[in-house]
């Protein structure tokens, strides 16, 4: 059986799987313990450039998630949980089944909670749910803020949270923090790794940092407006058998909100990646080096009970470089719906006008050169319970 | 007062667009803000204003389900659920639990401490006591 096949008859496994289960998962309970899950399958046509290392121009089935969690209440503030997920995307991810996150959370009371384990990273509106698409509307977040070839850095950390809320009075909301230190890795099968070993260093083991971050989000009195600003520290070292990665500690700021009422979504992000790490390979030093700034504006508007539409607008650009090169910049226009059949299943279709390149592109999928521009339309159907 | 309730014969919402607030008999509070409930039911809140625990139980679907929502909650029930598949799917909480009838929700409500829920209706017979909200 040819590897297409193979990959094809595997996510026809999933899917039927899926579709025995959906009359007796709502999610199931037992005993105290509960379960989740959720699997989709997406599909990339562009019309240009080959996206997210899959031969999308050609259209590409080449993205498949899944995940299933159990958790369980020992006491009313103690909780245990455990999340694995498996994902294909392109070249990334792969057959492996990861830990997404596993942690035992206490919660003293609501001003005061700990959790420790592998932990999601709070950041921006989206850090921690981005690898969900089932809890959103749309099929790809904004690229310049959550690039989801470089997720693997950025998703979770190995180490503790503090979390509360501290209530400001009735005419005033209340602020809800998350504070966190931990150690953050690189996944080998990572779109960094992809870009490493395109300059020449070829990672056989995963590499990544200590990472601080907190996270402050105002919920004022008009409800459903939700202001916030987080800032993340990074760092990462790794050795390969052709040389090394280094890259300092950086900040990654955020700030961001969002205003959800009825059937309104709307919200806005601002965030910076300033890199300064270096590539050495023999006695050659190569820079890395990038100062991107995004930001995105989105909003959506819940038609009935069952489709959801939207738009966004995402734009990113390395201001260490020269901003007028394609090269160096990002923009996407975005259209999107979502369907609900029930509960379970759903179905997304999404539009992407792209300019410029800086993000998404592999030169192992584009030997003979990027154009500038290219539309890309993406489809999505999963099943969550 | 319990002859006067039984010659009601039940407790229900003042019209066909509103819920009764439910909780367990063993919760010492007899009234809520509109804002605690809220944060119960979206998570952020895991206890009453007494200090005592909370355990937030809701109807899987149907109208009480999405009068409740809409009224004391703020949300419809596409986007609570959304929110609440977040907070799963993220390792930060556990969705409440959810029942398909309001007597096995009730049932749950009275046999569970600190529980907290909604109905169209109770009787005097549900062993659940009836919880005021408050601006």
């Amino acid at each position: 059986m040819s590897r297409r096949m193979h990959l094809l008859s595997r996510r026809m496994l999933l899917f039927l799987f899926a579709g025995t289960c959906t009359g007796s998962l709502y999610a199931q309970d037992l005993a105290g313990i509960v379960v989740h899950g959720f699997v989709s399958q997406g599909f990339l046509f562009s019309s240009n450039n080959n996206y997210l290392s899959m031969k999308s121009s050609d259209g590409s089935p080449q993205w498949t998630d899944a995940a299933v969690n159990i958790s369980d209440s020992f006491a009313d503030n103690l909780r245990v949980g455990m999340q694995l997920h498996m994902y294909q995307l392109g070249q990334f991810g792969g057959s492996n089944v990861m830990v997404d996150w596993a942690l035992g959370d206490y919660r003293v009371n609501d001003h005061f909670g700990i959790r420790a384990g592998k932990v999601k990273m709070v950041w921006g509106l989206f850090n921690d749910s981005q690898d969900i698409d089932a809890v959103f509307l749309w099929i790809l977040l904004p690229q310049g803020s959550y690039s989801i070839d470089h997720k693997s850095f950025y998703l979770a950390h190995v180490g503790v949270d503090i979390y509360g809320g501290i209530p400001l009075g009735k005419r005033a909301g209340t602020l809800h923090y998350v504070a966190y230190g931990g150690q953050s890795t690189i996944d080998l099968n990572d779109g960094y790794i992809q870009t490493f070993a395109e300059l020449g260093l070829q990672f056989t083991n995963s590499l990544g940092g200590k990472t601080y971050g907190a996270d402050l989000q105002w919920e004022t009195p008009l409800r459903g407006l939700i202001l916030g600003s987080s800032a993340n520290w990074l760092a990462a070292d790794g050795t390969a058998p052709a040389g090394s990665f280094n890259s300092p500690a950086y900040t990654v700021p955020s700030i961001y909100g969002k205003f959800s009422r009825g059937k309104v979504y709307l919200a806005g992000e601002y965030d910076r990646i300033p890199i300064n790490a270096t590539i050495t390979i023999g006695t050659e030093v190569i820079p890395f080096v990038a100062d991107g700034r995004s930001w995105f504006a989105m909003g959506s508007y819940r038609l009935s009970k069952k489709f959801q539409a939207g738009s966004y607008y995402s734009h990113y650009v390395n201001k260490a470089a020269d901003t007028t090169q394609p090269a160096n910049y990002s923009k996407d226009w975005v259209l999107c719906g979502r369907y609900d059949f029930n509960p379970y299943f759903y179905a997304k279709i999404e539009s992407h006008f792209l300019h410029g390149t800086n993000l998404g592109y592999y030169t192992n999928t584009n030997p003979n050169g990027l154009a500038p521009n290219s539309n890309m339309l993406a489809a999505k159907i999963g099943f969550t319970f | 007062m319990l002859l006067l309730l039984a010659s009601l014969g039940s407790w229900s919402a003042a019209g066909a667009q509103d819920v009764v607030l439910v909780a367990n008999k063993g919760v010492q509070i007899s009234e809520i803000t509109d804002s605690d409930l809220r944060a119960i039911f979206m998570g952020t809140r895991t206890r009453f204003a007494d200090g005592s625990h909370a355990v937030p139980v809701t109807l899987k679907g149907g109208a009480v389900h999405e009068v409740f929502l809409k009224n004391y909650v703020g949300e419809n029930p596409e986007e609570f659920r959304l929110q609440w598949r977040k907070v799963v799917f993220t390792g930060q909480g556990a969705m409440p639990k959810a029942f398909d009838s309001e007597s096995a929700l009730i049932e749950y409500v009275a046999a569970t401490p600190g529980a907290v829920g909604y109905a169209s209706r109770i009787s005097p017979q549900d062993g659940v006591k009836l919880l005021a909200v408050v601006k």
